[in-house]
């Protein structure tokens, strides 16, 4: 069952200047696929049409069956949560607790059930203590753990992480991995946008684009093994993988060190 | 940096604390009208006692409020002499000869000088300066040898002087008021207290809950934008723009150097936090439901009772006495 | 010694009159030549706080910075009798995002601004910002554009131009690849490494990644609650078993490497530095 289908889709800020060129995806309900692609590659520009943020010059968006268009964009934004690149610019409320409650303010809930929601997804996000807190006490980490609370507040079924890690430290990215990866177990459908293979690594699938075209889709293993396809993709491999392809080159075939370098590949 | 807080708020726990902000705000207008209506120098003393009696029960140490009042000291001055100098009506209380002689116009030098040298040493610099001016005068009247520059008569008039006493009482009651209210009330409650006393403007297409919200906004990002700030001028600082230093020409260029990169930087900002707005379902003028309520009192119906008493009595005095 | 840090102390003032401390006791020495320095250590450890006192632009609370024979302590400044101006040309700062520097209306115009202020002729600077464009990897043609139509990338690069046109002899930047791709992260740290070689230029970096730390620096430098915990080179740090307290990963190359060690029980003689070097360890054992 696909949850988003795009369909010939083309963009361009500025004219005869294509930022995406006919991209074709369907992403299944309940998976975590990646859009991996280098800076300026258009990922993010994806996200925002996805989300009705731009306008499309071609092409058709689903979102759960729905097509999007002026008519659809609230109901669609209403089944989409997105937590973008930058923790301040994203942080609309006074306090912790007024940001996660902005988003159920907007969709009018209830006064009793915002106050329940906050408390259950603050604490989901290990940030029930900091409720009263203003943002620039926070760091870059908590900033973004705030934001998912308040999206997973509006109980949205996809969840789009945009370069979400990008500004913050290692810590910071390896915890919010640890959650992306929880609300995926948990029935989210997930797509996070990264230049990280690192990253990509983690879902079930991957989409690389490259110059505002779609390279390459498929389940992660398989386009790990597609050698031609990511030395073209202007992606940096991941040490394992590199190793793993010389060795190939060398025609040394162990089977016991590729499995080794495989599962260290793919981060486990 | 990481401290700032917009506004004057200092927690507390007193009944002051506990009150609705919207009681607050229309307890300030009544008061305010009040001591407008007031025609009496003994009139508003009285009210003036009132005053302090409601920061003594709210627990507000008066040196919080002597410091929201130093910015206005010199404005308090200056209406202060005016009036005592331009009323001429009533009795006399003072009437002295100002004289202008070589001898004390060299010692009144002096003492400018004095007084300009070791001000930055003096604690309460204002009432030093008072003491200064003061000290000036009464040389001018007592002290007077050597060959006269120049003389005129000095006189004071009790209209003059109750005058200028009533407007200055009127001024420190109006500040202490609106004092009372930022230092008992966060920036973000007394927001949502001006919402809702502005709703009605929503008649004439003024839409309160948007005016709120751009204000809440402002106070989350000032923080923000100040840390940025100071970034961007150690930015600039380490390309040897001395800020301290600097003909005229260089420091437009300074201000220049910080004023671009400050907007670019607060232009992207806007149009992220649009998106992210949006992407949240935010849509302009509609209805939106609130975590925040604000809940009315005995207390607060108790305070504005009293408060319209304060306001009825004092059109009564005003009318009637 | 290009610069001195003796027992510096620095608090920051906060609200409430109670201080939060942000450098404690720090001793440091750097020269004025040939080190390639990383700064390493959580977010909030100071390493801001350390690098705006190489160039003058904080100073300490007590204990003093010497920068080119000139000290500085918590009064240095207040009678205006020494200039701090000048050491900001000799210690180039760069910070994090190129957008608090940038301001005028061509790439030109931005990279003689710093000059000019250090009292460079017009025709001097511009010549430089002909020199520096071409070092830092753009083409002439950049010159005459709006800095604000460039990429993060360019941007990022514009600004180091800015700072090297006024020809320090230390450059310090504070997360210069953040934010970055791979491959304009890898081409920015090849230009420092340049930098570093050819102009034989003291190059300081604030990081976080440490692959960068591994590969390129001489000296490393561990900032843990306000207080360098470590000064030494890289090799040795990262077979220190403080780096988990200090919250630091170990570089992909040593992780792998171990990893490996651990899996096939075996244990190479080198610890190799790059994947062509792992490689080779590789085909001797296998």
């Amino acid at each position: 069952m696909n949850i988003i289908e795009i369909k010939d889709l083309s963009f361009a800020y500025r004219e005869e200047f294509f930022a995406l060129n006919d991209v074709n995806l369907t992403i299944k309900r309940g998976e975590w696929i990646s859009i991996l692609g280098h800076n300026g590659s258009g990922k993010s520009t994806l996200a925002k049409l996805i989300i009705g943020l731009l306008k499309a010059e071609k092409g058709e968006i689903y979102v759960d069956g729905v097509l999007l268009n002026e008519e659809t964009v609230h109901e669609i934004r209403r089944k989409i949560g997105i937590v973008f690149q930058n923790p301040d610019n994203q942080f609309v409320g006074v306090t912790v607790e007024d940001d996660i409650a902005f988003g159920m303010e907007n969709l009018n809930f209830d006064r009793e059930d915002m106050l329940n929601k906050i408390e259950e997804y603050s604490k989901k996000v290990n940030m029930f203590e900091y409720l009263k807190k203003e943002p620039h006490n926070l760091s870059g980490g908590q900033k973004q753990r705030v934001a998912i609370a308040g999206i997973l507040a509006m109980n949205t079924d996809i969840i789009i992480f945009d370069e979400s890690t990008s500004m913050l430290d290692p810590k910071g990215r390896e915890s919010i991995m640890e959650y992306i990866r929880d609300l995926n177990k948990e029935g989210k459908t997930i797509i996070t946008i990264t230049h990280d293979m690192k990253e990509a690594v983690n879902s079930d699938r991957i989409v690389i684009l490259k110059d505002g075209k779609v390279l390459a889709v498929g389940e992660t293993n398989t386009i790990l093994n597609d050698k031609e396809t990511l030395n073209s993709s202007n992606l940096e491999l991941l040490l394992p993988l590199k190793l793993l392809y010389k060795l190939d080159e060398a025609n040394i075939k162990n089977e016991k060190v590729k499995n080794i370098l495989w599962q260290l590949s793919l981060n486990k | 940096m990481k401290n700032i807080i917009v506004g004057q708020y200092v927690p507390g726990k007193s009944f002051l604390y506990k009150m609705d902000p919207r009681s607050k705000i229309l307890a300030l207008g009544i008061l305010m009208v009040s001591a407008f209506v007031f025609k009496d120098i003994t009139h508003i003393i009285y009210m003036l006692f009132g005053v302090l009696l409601i920061l003594k029960i709210g627990g507000i140490p008066i040196m919080r409020i002597a410091r929201g009042l130093r910015p206005i000291m010199i404005l308090l001055l200056f209406t202060f002499s005016f009036q005592v100098m331009f009323i001429k009506t009533g009795d006399v209380v003072l009437e002295t000869v100002l004289t202008l002689t070589y001898i004390n116009l060299g010692l009144m030098v002096l003492i400018i000088l004095g007084w300009y040298f070791t001000r930055t040493y003096i604690k309460s610099r204002f009432l030093f300066l008072i003491f200064v001016i003061l000290g000036i005068l009464t040389m001018l009247s007592l002290f007077t040898p050597g060959i006269t520059i120049s003389s005129s008569n000095f006189v004071v008039y009790e209209d003059g002087l109750l005058g200028a006493s009533f407007i200055m009482v009127r001024l420190i009651i109006i500040v202490t008021l609106s004092t009372i209210l930022t230092l008992t009330t966060k920036p973000t409650d007394l927001n949502l207290g001006l919402e809702k006393i502005l709703r009605p403007l929503n008649i004439v297409k003024i839409n309160s809950e948007e005016i709120a919200l751009i204000i809440s906004i402002a106070l989350r990002y000032i923080p923000t934008l100040l840390d940025e700030a100071n970034k961007i001028m150690l930015a600039q600082a380490s390309r040897g723009v001395d800020f301290s230093e600097g003909k005229i020409k260089d420091k437009v260029m300074q201000i220049i150097s910080l004023l671009v990169p400050m907007f670019i930087i607060s232009f992207k900002r806007s149009d992220d936090l649009a998106n992210a707005m949006e992407a949240r379902s935010f849509i302009p003028g509609n209805p939106r439901s609130r975590i925040h309520i604000l809940a009315w009192e005995n207390r607060d119906t108790i305070v504005i009772i009293f408060c319209i008493v304060v306001l009825i009595s004092t059109i009564a005095v005003r009318v009637f006495l | 010694m290009a610069i001195k840090f003796e027992q510096v102390n620095y608090l920051y003032p906060s609200f409430d009159g109670s201080n939060f401390s942000a450098l404690e006791n720090i001793d440091l020495e750097i020269s004025e030549k040939g080190e390639f320095i990383t700064l390493i250590g959580e977010t909030g450890s100071g390493k801001s706080t350390l690098v705006q006192h190489m160039n003058a632009l904080l100073r300490p609370a007590t204990g003093s910075v010497t920068i080119y024979g000139i000290k500085i302590q918590k009064n240095t400044n207040k009678n205006k009798k020494i200039k701090l101006n000048p050491l900001r040309q000799k210690v180039g700062l760069v910070f994090q995002f190129p957008e608090y520097q940038l301001f005028e209306e061509t790439v030109l115009k931005d990279i003689i601004f710093g000059p000019k202020n250090f009292g460079v002729k017009e025709d001097v600077a511009i010549e430089r910002a002909k020199e520096v464009i071409k070092l830092v990897g753009l083409t002439e043609e950049y010159l005459e554009r709006s800095p604000f139509n460039l990429s993060g990338g360019e941007k990022k690069r514009v600004s180091i131009a800015g700072i090297l046109a006024m020809e320090p002899d230390i450059l310090v930047l504070d997360e210069p690849t953040s934010g970055l791709d791979p491959k304009g992260r890898d081409a920015l740290l090849e230009l420092f490494t340049e930098i570093h070689k050819k102009l034989d230029k003291t190059v300081i970096i604030i990081t976080h990644d440490m692959n960068t730390v591994y590969k390129y620096a001489t000296r490393v430098l561990v900032m843990h609650d306000s207080e360098l915990v470590f000064d030494g080179n890289a090799s040795e740090l990262f077979k220190s078993e403080n780096i988990v307290k200090w919250n630091l990963d170990l570089p992909d190359i040593i992780e792998i490497t171990n990893q490996l060690e651990k899996k096939l029980d075996i244990s190479f003689n080198t610890k190799p530095h790059n994947v062509d070097e792992l490689f080779k360890l590789m085909k001797g054992v296998l």
